[in-house]
């Protein structure tokens, strides 16, 4: 991938993992962990791990659904 | 390079035309589908948009639409000509039917936009004019401004009506 | 190619928008650019088949989880 693409992914995810860790409403740690793995997922595109990929986007919503169960339980 | 930034601002336009209709015909702005496209819809009023446009906007965010139909057309063409597309329109229909949504917004706007990118290939477009172009086409609906994007759909919602 | 330039590009600012955006529900309409962006972009970046199949499992995924962040934040599925 040209440099330039990595670093503007890079980027992104550095921003979700950023603000997953500092934004204090709970909907938006969610939403960041979404920008995270936005991120990452060009990376693993690009050095051909397609299969990975395709695991990768369909458990990590999976994954932030729970933890928004989580949320919702912890709010009630 | 000059001319391929053009094709990529053409193929935006195009793109732009033909999911806003789509929806526009399959009603996006009447109702929220689901809870979440309302709740939405009432955020972006709250910011000084109109509430059809917001709920739009609001359902392209919870299931596949015309848009995502759209893009992922161009990509199945990119890859595989139209059968590529087809199969595409295909996975959009699905990916409906998971997000809960009985409507065909998504899985039209992807058949139509199949054959439009391809008939555009023909034309000296290339697919990849039209993924960038989709791209900035809902860049211009949901990512710069909300307020003025909302009002602009609730226009031509009205228009419909 | 500037196809990939462009969306990248979009990838980012919508990347900043969603996070600087202080309220949910206009966070999410971001947060689907960036959805959008980085489908084009997997399938931009390797021209196969099964690249069109992880683009649009990317795009579903996303769409659901962010389906399911308003659901939540509007109180709950309505039946």
């Amino acid at each position: 991938m040209i440099i330039a693409l990595q670093v503007a992914f890079g980027l992104v995810a550095l921003l979700g993992a950023a603000s997953t860790a500092l934004i204090r409403d709970s909907y938006g740690k969610v939403i960041s962990l979404g920008v995270l793995v936005a991120g990452i997922l060009p990376f693993i595109v690009d050095r051909g791990y397609v299969d990975v990929a395709i695991t990768v986007s369909l458990i990590a919503p999976i994954a932030t659904i729970f933890i928004l169960m989580a949320v919702r339980r912890a709010e009630a | 390079m000059l001319g391929e930034i053009l094709h990529i601002l053409a193929a935006a336009i195009i793109s732009w035309i033909l999911f806003v209709t789509v929806d526009i015909f399959f009603r996006l702005p009447e109702a929220g589908g689901v809870s979440g496209a309302s709740a939405i819809a009432r955020d972006i009023e709250a910011g000084g948009g109109a509430l059809a446009g917001g709920t739009m906007m609001g359902n392209i965010v919870c299931s596949p639409d015309a848009s995502a139909g759209t893009l992922l057309a161009a990509c199945g063409v990119y890859v595989a000509g139209i059968p590529g597309g087809l199969a595409a329109a295909a996975l959009v229909f699905i990916g409906n039917r998971i997000c809960h949504d009985p409507g065909y917004a998504g899985t039209t706007g992807a058949v139509l936009a199949t054959f439009v990118v391809y008939a555009s290939t023909l034309v000296g477009f290339s697919a990849t004019d039209f993924i960038a172009g989709m791209v900035i086409a809902i860049l211009t609906i949901q990512g710069l401004s909300h307020t003025h994007a909302s009002r602009l759909l609730a226009r031509l919602w009205r228009v419909r009506q | 190619m500037i196809a990939l330039y462009i969306v990248a590009g979009v990838a980012v600012f919508a990347a900043i928008r969603v996070i600087v955006e202080r309220n949910t529900g206009r966070k999410l309409p971001y947060a689907n650019v960036l959805n959008f962006a980085v489908a084009g972009t997997i399938v931009l970046l390797l021209n196969h088949p099964l690249a069109l199949v992880a683009a649009a499992a990317y795009f579903v995924g996303s769409t659901l989880e962010a389906n399911a962040v308003a659901s939540t934040y509007a109180g709950g599925m309505k039946r």
